[in-house]
């Protein structure tokens, strides 16, 4: 299993740069996922890793060996396309056996004639019929295995395209928003299917997808990037619970951290126009950060943060309550950014319109430099706020 | 769909059989027509099968095995040439970026503006420098020279159609550019191949202007020029003509109907959602 080594990749088309100055090891066995928005040059990148796009800088390496001009075959990598890109002329048998049929061929086979015979003699040999076989019980696709893809669901194709990548037993398996053309309800159960087949074959798995819920669930590691920049790299915890700064606050979560626009004075914190409250440490020029469930719904007058609910989603088994603080200001809008979300467990008798107070505990809160948009390195243990 | 809408339908669709069908019916009724008949009494309406051994008498002493031969050998050698040429050059055009791409298929396209009698006379010059006078092969180079273009342009239509994906999910699974080609986007565009097929194999079927240039030795004939030796100056044997214009119609026909199953399975593709 290689151990991957991306060491200042940059990619250019014209005078375009998609991605800039990439670094980033990726170790044997991990899961790695490519977390960030549509264009931040994710799936760029991972076709640079497969071989299927030019490497414009930088160096590529599998364990130490610069791979930049080796071809994907040589790679030994296994590609799961968004689209699944099936063989529509071929049965679900073919389709997963062609890689290990393409392994047994030789160059004189690819004769027109020739090569559908040798394909069709090559389906029959027992190492390939028998591996075939097996891969398909794995995944469930035995009663399948003689359809074409366009008779299957969504999902069964999806099995089929990871079927083909899993025969060949590659070591780097890569994987481009595989799940993204698939309903909720089976993109839920592909999950655990994904992850399952991480768990049982142990090699290492680079997954791209723009759904955090996805990253968040199967990774072991997130590398969140934006406009072909890294943003942070880290465990799902670590992206989560310590972001590096606005732009991962606001993309990882649903929904995302609230960030106030606050005032900071000898340790005051202040809305402009509104409410302030003591808290102790609080940095200057700094943005508030707390995620939805760190903060507490208390009745009005309860809690330093006078809030009006304003929209509120109930879920079933949880609840997110939209909130506008009440200030003396008019030019708020009713806005995402301008609202404060609170996730409370349940189903609680909430209705918009009614007045409430918002609590937290310091330690939960983390700062981000107004100008910069960077993390502040928080203290922990904190008192609870006044 | 409403009684009157299918009838309607019904309707339009035995006018068209009946508009298509008849020339080759009355090829037929006048292959087994008498000379006396066309010529002085009328002709009649329907298929006199009695006259089928005067005709067969008549045909005796032509060749048309031979010609039909020739006719299927220029057929088949410009379908084939025209198909494994236009395969290369339609994915070339589809998938590669290079240098003066946009000329080369305006210069394809331009090819199908000049009619064949403008090129007739350089074509005369060019193919008794090369040998090429009174041979089948030179036959097929000039007929190729026509029908290429018109392949590529179908090929490379059918290749853009196919999500490049496929191509770079074969390429991973260790397929070269070679066999993606003919393992891989080939069999996706047999309905296009099938199409340039028809197109091809009936501009060589067909040819009439070219053969009846280049070719002097009538055992090299096709059946085209056979068939227009047959008008003399004071007599034309109608009933021989159109007996031969039927023989020489059917393989045709029937090159058509195995064929046009994969034209429409190629045109139904699309319409259902996989």
């Amino acid at each position: 299993m290689p151990h991957i080594e991306l060491d200042h990749i940059g990619k250019s088309f014209g005078t375009t740069n998609v991605i800039r100055d990439f670094n980033a090891s990726i170790a044997d066995g991990e899961f790695l996922v490519l977390l960030g928005p549509s264009g931040c040059g994710k799936s760029t990148l991972l076709r640079m890793i497969a071989g299927l796009g030019d490497i414009t800088r930088g160096i590529l390496s599998f364990d130490g060996r610069r791979v930049n001009d080796w071809t994907p075959s040589q790679r030994g990598v296994a590609f799961v396309f968004q689209s699944y890109a099936l063989y529509p002329h071929m049965t679900v048998r073919e389709n997963i056996a062609f890689p290990l049929v393409m392994d047994a061929f030789r160059k004189w086979y690819h004769i027109p004639v020739v090569n559908t015979v040798m394909r069709w003699k090559l389906m029959r040999r027992a190492d390939i019929a028998e591996r075939t076989a097996r891969i398909a019980e794995q995944l469930e696709l035995t009663a399948l295995l003689d359809r074409r893809p366009a008779n299957l669901s969504g999902g069964q194709r999806q099995r089929v395209a990871l079927a083909r990548s899993l025969v060949r037993d590659p070591s780097l398996y890569l994987l481009d928003e595989p799940l993204s053309n698939l309903d909720a309800k089976l993109r839920t159960q592909m999950r655990a299917e994904i992850s399952t087949l991480h768990n049982r074959v142990r090699k290492t798995f680079i997954y791209v997808t723009h759904d955090q819920v996805e990253a968040m669930t199967m990774a072991t590691k997130i590398i969140v990037m934006n406009k072909g920049e890294i943003q942070q790299i880290g465990t799902p915890d670590q992206i989560y619970s310590d972001p590096a700064n606005t732009f991962v606050a606001r993309f990882v979560g649903a929904p995302p951290m609230n960030l106030l626009d606050v005032a900071t004075a000898r340790g005051t914190v202040s809305i402009p126009g509104g409410p302030s409250w003591g808290h102790e440490a609080a940095p200057e020029n700094a943005l508030m950060g707390i995620r939805p469930e760190n903060l507490v719904l208390n009745p009005e007058g309860d809690g330093p943060i006078p809030v009006e609910v304003v929209v509120v989603e109930r879920l079933g088994a949880e609840t997110i309550i939209g909130c506008r603080i009440l200030s003396d200001r008019r030019d708020q809008r009713f806005l995402d950014t301008d609202l404060v979300f609170v996730r409370v467990q349940g189903n609680p008798r909430i209705v918009a319109g009614t007045r409430y107070a918002l609590s937290y505990a310091a330690e939960d809160v983390r700062w981000f430099d107004r100008a910069t948009g960077a993390a502040i390195p928080h203290a922990t243990a904190l008192p609870n706020c006044a | 769909m409403t009684y009157l809408s299918r009838t309607l339908h019904a309707l339009l669709i035995l006018f068209l059989v009946v508009f298509g069908g008849f020339p080759i019916y009355w090829m037929a009724v006048t292959a087994l027509s008498t000379n006396a008949e066309l010529y002085n009494t009328g002709q009649v309406w329907w298929p006199q099968i009695g006259n089928l051994p005067m005709l067969l008498a008549d045909l005796a002493d032509v060749p048309l095995v031979r010609w039909l031969a020739n006719t299927a050998i220029v057929a088949v050698g410009t379908t084939l040439l025209s198909l494994t040429l236009g395969a290369l050059a339609g994915y070339a055009l589809s998938r590669f970026r290079f240098h003066g791409k946009g000329v080369i298929g305006f210069l394809l396209f331009m090819t199908q503006v000049v009619p064949e009698a403008l090129i007739l006379v350089p074509l005369y010059a060019m193919f008794i420098s090369l040998g090429l006078m009174n041979s089948l092969g030179g036959l097929i180079l000039a007929n190729v020279g026509f029908s290429l273009p018109v392949a590529a342009f179908i090929i490379k239509g059918a290749i853009d159609a196919v999500p490049y994906e496929i191509e770079e999910a074969a390429t991973i699974d260790n397929c070269p550019r070679f066999g993606v080609l003919t393992l891989i986007i080939l069999p996706i565009i047999a309905p296009s191949l099938a199409a340039a097929a028809v197109i091809a194999f009936f501009a060589g079927w067909n040819e009439y202007l070219f053969a009846a240039t280049f070719l002097m030795d009538n055992t090299h004939w096709p059946a085209s020029v056979g068939l227009a030796s047959f008008i003399g100056q004071y007599e034309t044997p109608l009933s021989a003509v159109m007996g031969a214009a039927l023989i020489f119609s059917l393989p045709a026909v029937l090159f058509f109907l195995i064929i046009q199953r994969k034209i429409v399975a190629g045109i139904t593709s699309g319409a259902v959602k996989g």
